[in-house]
């Protein structure tokens, strides 16, 4: 049944702030077994859009299905075969990493034995275990992003949706971030990672999106974006950054 | 004014207090842009304000305008008195402090010390509050002026500036003093019993007043009023009165008394403000414990949460238990709500017959309170207790975003809450029931007491708990747990006013019983109470539960702190 849908469909979604437009109008198929990144510089509206696809933030207009379940509409069944990394958004940071694991997999009404077991384990592999009983609070920033995806995958869900996870990651702990999604994607699982390190997003990723001023400008596999360029160069086409600065700032260069 | 030093090529022009105060202008000015409500919410509690403090300068102004100089004295030592004493413990009990301006934003930039206290101090001064005492004391001004003239009426103008100055340096000076003190592990159960022991001081402090007043023995008055003067409670205050009764010392000697105060308390200010700068970033590093045993779902749970069922409730309930005390902010709350609930029954229940103090027996003050009066004070506690709630999910901010992604539903989330909340609260208010029962010396009374406590407990939890859904708002991420945005001081007043209105309309039942239904209600008050009282909160997360499940990304867009 994974099969006949998309595992994350967007249908012109819009949100705007005090008259301001976020995200005008984005649609979205997120084929299911793919790595998908969603490029785009800041303000874009990335963090907006993945918001409202996993409800946490109510859209103007549009809707956001997972696996052919609506997320607004039947938010139960949708809820259970995601898994969130919000970016921006604290954690229940007064916890240890151990109690965190535990609220989120009870959370999930998953079976205590297993949040043990698999706690220990993803405690194990992300290299969290030593911390003991420090609370979240207290973690570094990279300890945090770990925390979080664990909490993410903790309950076995279809679909992943990371806002920004490599974001204030150190180079061990974003190899390490890369290996475990790679081998979810390889054991059937999908992807949606917001970024705006194009690097990351050329080695992992199958599919891209580049996301400007609310709308999505282009969008595709990897290789129908990229083209025979390098993905950069797309990427600050479609953006319409500028380059290289002249006079100005001369007083830094003292 | 200290200048910061740096390269010498470029000129830097020196901060002074006037670009604090127009930062925090500027700050509420942009708080308030596009916002029609706080706009609105703002002009009401400034109207409110303004209405107090009217009343306030016709009370203070009355002996003036009376004529009558025997009360002039006694009017200006013990409404000062009591002023700065408000401006001390109510921003530790109730308010907290508004701080538009977070010391902590400041850390970075090259401000002497100095600066920066003179800064943030002259920027605590813009607030209603501070307008509204400056108005309503003036009235002391007048007094001073009928009784002596233009000279007394100056005197009495610049006692009166200067004791707002001292009020506002010490509500500053406590809180962040109060909040270094809870943010530091080592020191925060001291700090609790310290809190305690100003705020049961009270009690006596009302006892001894009530006493004097049902004396009327005006000369002894007037020598407390006296005292108070020469104290920084009442020197600013009764200044001028000196000068228009004919002590013009006292006026310079008691304007030093007050600028001596003012220096120093602005001194302890900035000796935490330093702390609160610097440890900001983080609540202080707990040690690292390797080799915990167990799994990751028996260390969730706190030893007093072990009966529950390892499913969503118990994990809800066990996070939330260990979050009230773990989270600086919500301990402040339960702190308060131990020392308030014990001291306003006293008070209430003593305050209306004062004590007789007979030499073999010491204080006693048996037998004079009645079921009523006692159910009256009981409301309160219940009351105060389940008021704590009213922006629960305030406190969680941007956290509550992991129960919305696991669609945690609202009826089972509001149930775990209370839950977890009562774990603190019924032994505390059980304790409350019995001391006070004890301290009144009619042993019998504990079952009613009880039953009107958890009753009216329930029937709070219930009202508060809609509120919580539908009136939440969001805490700075700071790290003073008596910290709130500009603005959410008025939100916060009218909806506390708004639960406590509502929670004291069901309770009322309880107290009508006990003024109705005789020595019947001593047995039937505990189970009848219970009963209510636990009828009403389930029924409260029942419908609230309902909104909650339809609303919860506004709920949290609502706790989401702007950045």
């Amino acid at each position: 049944m994974t099969g006949e849908h998309p595992a994350l469909a967007l249908r012109g979604l819009a949100k705007s702030f005090d008259g301001k437009v976020a995200v005008a109008g984005v649609d979205l198929d997120v084929p299911a077994g793919s790595f998908y990144g969603l490029l785009g510089p800041n303000g874009a509206g990335k963090t907006t859009t993945l918001s409202m696809a996993v409800g946490l933030l109510r859209p103007d207009a549009g809707g956001a299905w997972v696996l052919g379940h609506d997320v607004w509409a039947d938010p139960v069944t949708a809820k259970q075969l995601l898994g969130v990394l919000p970016d921006g958004v604290r954690l229940f940071d007064r916890l240890s990493g151990a109690e965190l694991l535990a609220y989120h997999g009870l959370l999930r009404g998953m079976d205590p034995a297993v949040v043990d077991q698999r706690a220990a384990e993803l405690l194990d592999v992300l290299a969290l275990a030593d911390a003991g009983r420090t609370l979240v609070v207290d973690y570094s920033a990279g300890m945090k992003k770990k925390i979080g995806l664990a909490c993410a995958l903790l309950h076995g869900p279809r679909l992943l949706v990371l806002d920004e996870p490599f974001e204030a990651v150190d180079p061990v702990s974003a190899a390490l971030i890369r290996d475990i999604l790679k081998r979810y994607v390889a054991g059937g699982g999908t992807v949606v990672f917001s970024s705006h390190v194009m690097e990351v997003v050329q080695r992992l990723c199958s599919h891209v999106a580049i996301l400007a001023e609310g709308t999505i400008k282009r969008v595709g596999t990897l290789e129908q974006v990229r083209g025979d360029r390098s993905l950069e160069d797309v990427f600050v086409e479609v953006v319409g950054g500028r380059t290289a600065t002249g006079e100005e700032l001369a007083w830094l260069s003292r | 004014m200290a200048v910061p030093v740096t390269a010498p090529a470029n000129r830097v022009r020196p901060v002074s207090a006037r670009h604090f105060v127009r930062l925090k202008l500027r700050v509420m000015g942009n708080n308030f842009r596009g916002q029609g409500w706080r706009v609105a919410l703002f002009l009401v509690g400034s109207l409110i304000g303004l209405w107090f403090a009217v009343g306030a300068f016709f009370g203070l102004a009355a002996p003036g305008l009376v004529g009558d100089d025997r009360y002039a004295l006694l009017v200006a030592a013990f409404a000062g008195g009591l002023t700065v004493l408000g401006w001390l413990l109510l921003p530790l009990v109730f308010f907290g402090v508004d701080e538009t301006l977070d010391p902590a934003r400041f850390a970075l930039l090259p401000l002497s010390r100095r600066t920066l206290v003179t800064g943030l101090f002259a920027a605590a001064l813009v607030s209603v509050p501070t307008v509204a005492v400056l108005l309503g004391l003036s009235g002391l001004v007048v007094t001073a002026g009928v009784f002596g003239g233009w000279s007394a009426a100056l005197v009495s103008a610049v006692g009166v500036v200067c004791g707002l100055l001292l009020c506002v340096a010490g509500a500053r000076a406590v809180t962040s003093a109060f909040a270094s003190m809870l943010r530091s592990r080592r020191v925060r159960d001291l700090a609790a019993v310290l809190l305690a022991v100003l705020a049961a001081s009270l009690g006596p402090l009302q006892l001894a007043g009530v006493a004097a007043i049902q004396d009327t023995d005006w000369g002894r008055l007037t020598g407390v009023a006296t005292v108070i003067g020469w104290t920084p409670f009442g020197a600013p205050w009764t200044a001028g009165i000196d000068v228009a009764q004919g002590r013009a010392w006292a006026a310079p000697v008691k304007l030093l008394i007050t600028v001596v105060t003012i220096v120093a308390l602005l001194a302890w200010w900035s000796r935490s403000l330093e702390s609160a700068m610097v440890g900001a970033a983080s609540a202080g590093p707990t040690r690292a414990r390797p080799g915990v045993t167990g799994g990751v779902v028996a260390q969730l749970f706190p030893r007093a949460t072990g009966w529950l069922r390892r499913d969503r409730f118990g994990a809800l309930v066990a996070r939330e238990a260990r979050y009230w005390w773990r989270d600086a902010r919500r301990r402040a709350n339960l702190i308060t709500i131990a020392v308030v609930g014990l001291f306003v029954p006293v008070m209430v229940n003593f305050g209306g017959q004062g004590f007789t103090f007979d030499s073999d027996q010491g204080f006693s003050a048996a037998g004079e309170s009645s079921p009523v009066l006692v159910s009256l004070s009981m409301l309160f506690v219940g009351l105060l207790a389940a008021v704590t709630l009213a922006n629960q999910f305030g406190f969680d901010g941007s956290a509550y975003a992991a129960n919305v992604v696991a669609g945690v539903p609202g009826r089972l989330e509001l149930r775990a809450r209370i839950t977890a909340f009562s774990l603190y609260v019924l032994p505390m208010l059980a304790v409350v029931a019995v001391v006070i029962a004890l301290v009144l010396g009619e042993p019998t009374w504990i079952g009613f007491m009880a039953g009107a406590l958890v009753a009216t407990y329930g029937a709070g939890l219930a009202v508060n708990s809609f509120v919580s859904v539908l009136g939440a708002y969001s805490l700075p991420e700071t790290s003073n747990p008596f910290a709130m945005n500009s603005g959410a001081g008025v939100v916060k007043g009218m909806l506390t006013l708004l639960a406590m209105v509502a929670t004291s309309a069901l309770a009322a039942p309880m107290v009508l019983a006990a003024a109705l239904l005789g020595d019947a209600w001593l047995w039937l008050g505990l189970p009848l109470g219970v009963a209510y009282g636990v009828g009403a909160a389930l029924l409260g997360a029942y419908l609230a539960g309902d909104v909650l499940d339809r609303r919860q990304p506004e709920l949290l867009a609502l706790v989401t702190p702007r950045r």
